[in-house]
């Protein structure tokens, strides 16, 4: 059900995968995002509706920084795109102007719409 | 100590020029030369050499002519004695040697050791009574080791020579046992008195060994002790570090990920998005010897839906060729390298992601993994084995351990290279990286890994101590999967591809540094016009190096010597082969050095 086009990136991109029981990835390609673990809140909001709050994401690129004003405050953010992909996925959000903001500085925004959950698994290694 | 080595010395104490001339035409023996205290321990080093040699005449000249006697008096006689098996005179001489011990209590060992060679020596020979004797009037005495004394007397039992020799691992008085005796003894006495043995040997192999760890492009096989002392040991660049590219191979129709030589040397295997395998010939021209050249043997085909060859694995025995393809890969492929045949197609199930590979010792079982989790040994007889569950792998390799079985080393998406045994089921962690793996490369001799780290460079590993032994900077950084290879005799040479469409080589440096974690930084060759994600170099033709780029094509580097002597053999009309090959000459490509920054 891909329907993007491979060929025009440039030698075999370089893919991480964060593991985990329940993971997260980019609804067009099924690359590889991030997982359950790492989600901070469910309750924002993107261009596409319901949006999730994640510490840590894997595998995406990054635009350039952009001056935002949002429901919540002016912040400084990046729009986050699928690595493998190229689709845009949510955003970043760099800087915070409201202190009662400034946690989620480094913190990635993902479209509810726009990202898969499925079933991982544990990691077995126990050291 | 004084009285001991007056002999030689006294008459160069001279204190004036009257007095010096007068001496020297009183004693026969004194030299004509003044020697200095350094000048006289070279002569006495010498001389020692000489005797060791067998040049016995010669050493006798020397300490004649230079007044410089090799060890004292008592010292010599006691050499003598023990060397003709005048026991009671090797005692005599210890005795009057006692004082010069650098400590007293050392005695009783020396003279426990003379008097148990002594002992060995009559049950040898059979003479049992004598040997009784040894051992109650003589070495039960010193009281020393309850132990020792216990096996000796044990020996009495045995029944011939060849039992004693055996159950005593001693080898016998004509088995240089009385050398080995004395060289034993040297330690406790100083070496003004008695020189430490071989001295001067050591003092040469010492030499050599740092002007070898010295050495920048230090890559050959030859051991310090092969290596001439006429002039410094130091690699010529020319020789050995590749700086040329010989050939450029562009008979693939789309980006080129992977290369691979043979374990023997005599295959390459490139591989990429246009989803072929193609199957070089490395050829090695008679004349002149040693100027390897690639000519296009087989091009292999594995299918149009699976995103391009990911991964190309040679068995051991440089027969079979393994191709993974890229991410939607449920299937690996495995040919005869010779004929092309393809013998077999390994599918598990529908879902695996199976990208990379290695092969295990016997060139028939061989591990597959992908970073969806799975982690399989197969075999080209019976297919599927055996899985590992849970465990996604980014990048695969194997070693021989100890006890006969091989262990599979993978890499995975938690930065952990793990160590498993899919015999005995048994894993374990070897050590974690510091950020996440791209791909891993295991030396021939199976002793160093080298791991590509994203944005990290490429880390060497020990396998047997467990550390990082190099961090190698100065590759340029991307989203990319880049490789690595190790090679050269020595595994001293490291080689990985760049995002700056350029090769990086580092030589990994002396030997010296050991548990210090230089950085280095490589020689770089251009001439790609794109990425360069995978290299490796040939395990039978040290020097030559294969690259693989975006740009659609495979290059071949050689040092300047050999790539100057491989041009030559094509002007001789060993025009191209098949097709899709192009011989031209030496491409513009260039060699940039960094100096070595200052070793932190």
């Amino acid at each position: 059900s891909s329907e993007f086009n491979a060929s025009y990136s440039m030698g075999r991109l370089h893919i991480e995968h964060m593991g985990g029981e329940r993971v997260f990835s980019c609804a067009n390609c099924d690359c590889p995002l991030t997982n359950r673990q790492q989600l901070i809140s469910t309750r924002f909001t993107g261009a596409t509706g319901r949006a999730f709050l994640f510490n840590r994401v894997v595998n995406l690129d990054t635009s350039e920084l952009q001056d935002r004003v949002m429901l919540t405050g002016r912040h400084m953010v990046r729009d986050v795109s699928c690595r493998k992909c190229k689709t845009k996925l949510g955003w970043v959000y760099e800087f915070a102007t409201e202190e009662s903001q400034q946690y989620k500085e480094g913190k990635i925004i993902l479209e509810r719409a726009l990202i898969n959950e499925s079933e991982g698994f544990p990691d077995p290694v126990k050291d | 100590l004084l009285e001991l080595m007056e002999n030689g010395s006294g008459c160069l104490n001279g204190s004036g020029a009257a007095d010096s001339a007068e001496k020297a035409q009183q004693q026969q023996q004194c030299p004509a030369v003044q020697l200095s205290e350094r000048n006289r321990e070279a002569v006495r080093v010498i001389g020692q050499y000489l005797r060791e040699l067998g040049l016995a005449r010669s050493a006798e000249a020397l300490v004649l002519e230079a007044g410089c006697p090799l060890e004292s008096g008592a010292a010599a006689q006691f050499r003598s004695s023990v060397l003709l098996g005048d026991w009671d005179g090797a005692e005599a001489s210890l005795a009057s040697l006692r004082r010069a011990l650098w400590r007293e209590s050392s005695w009783s060992e020396i003279a426990f050791r003379l008097a148990e060679q002594r002992y060995l020596e009559l049950l040898e020979s059979g003479a049992h009574i004598a040997a009784l004797c040894v051992l109650r009037g003589k070495l039960t005495p010193l009281q020393l080791s309850p132990d020792r004394l216990h096996r000796l007397s044990g020996l009495i039992m045995c029944s011939g020579p060849e039992e004693l020799r055996q159950l005593s691992g001693w080898s016998g008085a004509a088995g240089g046992t009385r050398q080995a005796l004395l060289d034993s003894v040297e330690q406790f006495f100083p070496p003004s008195v008695m020189l430490p043995p071989k001295r001067l040997s050591v003092l040469l192999d010492q030499a050599v060994r740092a002007q070898v760890s010295r050495c920048r492009h230090h890559n050959t096989s030859l051991s310090p002790d092969q290596l001439t002392l006429l002039a410094d040991h130091s690699c010529q660049a020319a020789a050995s570090v590749p700086s040329v590219c010989s050939q450029v191979l562009d008979a693939h129709q789309d980006e080129v990920h992977v290369c691979q030589f043979s374990p023997n040397g005599r295959f390459l295997a490139t591989g990429g998005r246009d989803c072929v395998a193609i199957v070089w010939l490395v050829e090695a021209a008679a004349n002149p010897p040693g100027a390897p050249r690639v000519r296009h043997h087989l091009t292999l085909r594995i299918g149009e839906e699976r995103g391009g060859v990911a991964w190309l694995a040679w068995s051991p025995d440089s027969r079979l060729l393994l191709a993974c393809a890229a991410e939607e890969a449920t299937e690996v492929i495995v040919w005869e390298a010779e004929t092309g045949d393809c013998i077999k197609k390994l599918k598990h199930r529908d879902e695996d992601s199976l990208t990379t590979a290695a092969w295990l010792p016997d060139s028939n079982h061989f591990v597959v993994g992908g970073n969806r989790g799975h982690f399989y040994l197969c075999s080209v007889d019976v297919g599927f084995e055996k899985a590992w569950d849970f465990i996604r792998v980014v990048a695969l390799a194997t070693r021989r351990e100890d006890d006969g079985g091989t262990a599979v080393l993978a890499a995975d998406t938690f930065a952990r290279i793990r160590r498993y045994r899919f015999d005995t089921m048994q894993d374990e962690t070897l050590f974690r990286e510091d950020g996440p793996v791209m791909s891993m490369s295991i030396s021939q001799d199976e002793t160093l890994l080298a791991v590509c780290v994203a944005s990290a460079g490429v880390h060497l590993w020990d396998l047997r101590l467990r550390v990082c032994r190099r961090r190698l900077h100065g590759l340029t950084h991307g989203a990319y999967l880049l490789h690595a290879s190790i090679g050269g005799p020595n595994q001293d040479f490291v080689a990985s591809g760049s995002h700056d469409a350029r090769v990086c080589v580092w030589h990994r440096g002396c030997q010296a540094g050991d548990g210090a974690q230089q950085h280095l930084l490589p020689d770089k060759l251009s001439g790609h016009g794109g990425l360069v994600s995978c290299v490796s170099w040939n395990p039978r033709h040290h020097g030559m190096l294969a690259s693989a780029s975006d740009d659609c094509t495979v290059r071949i580097w050689l040092p300047a010597s050999l790539a100057a002597a491989a041009q030559a053999a094509s002007a001789d009309g060993t025009g191209p082969g098949g097709a899709g090959f192009s011989s031209n000459g030496c491409c513009s490509s260039t060699v940039s050095k960094h100096q070595p920054p200052p070793l932190l």
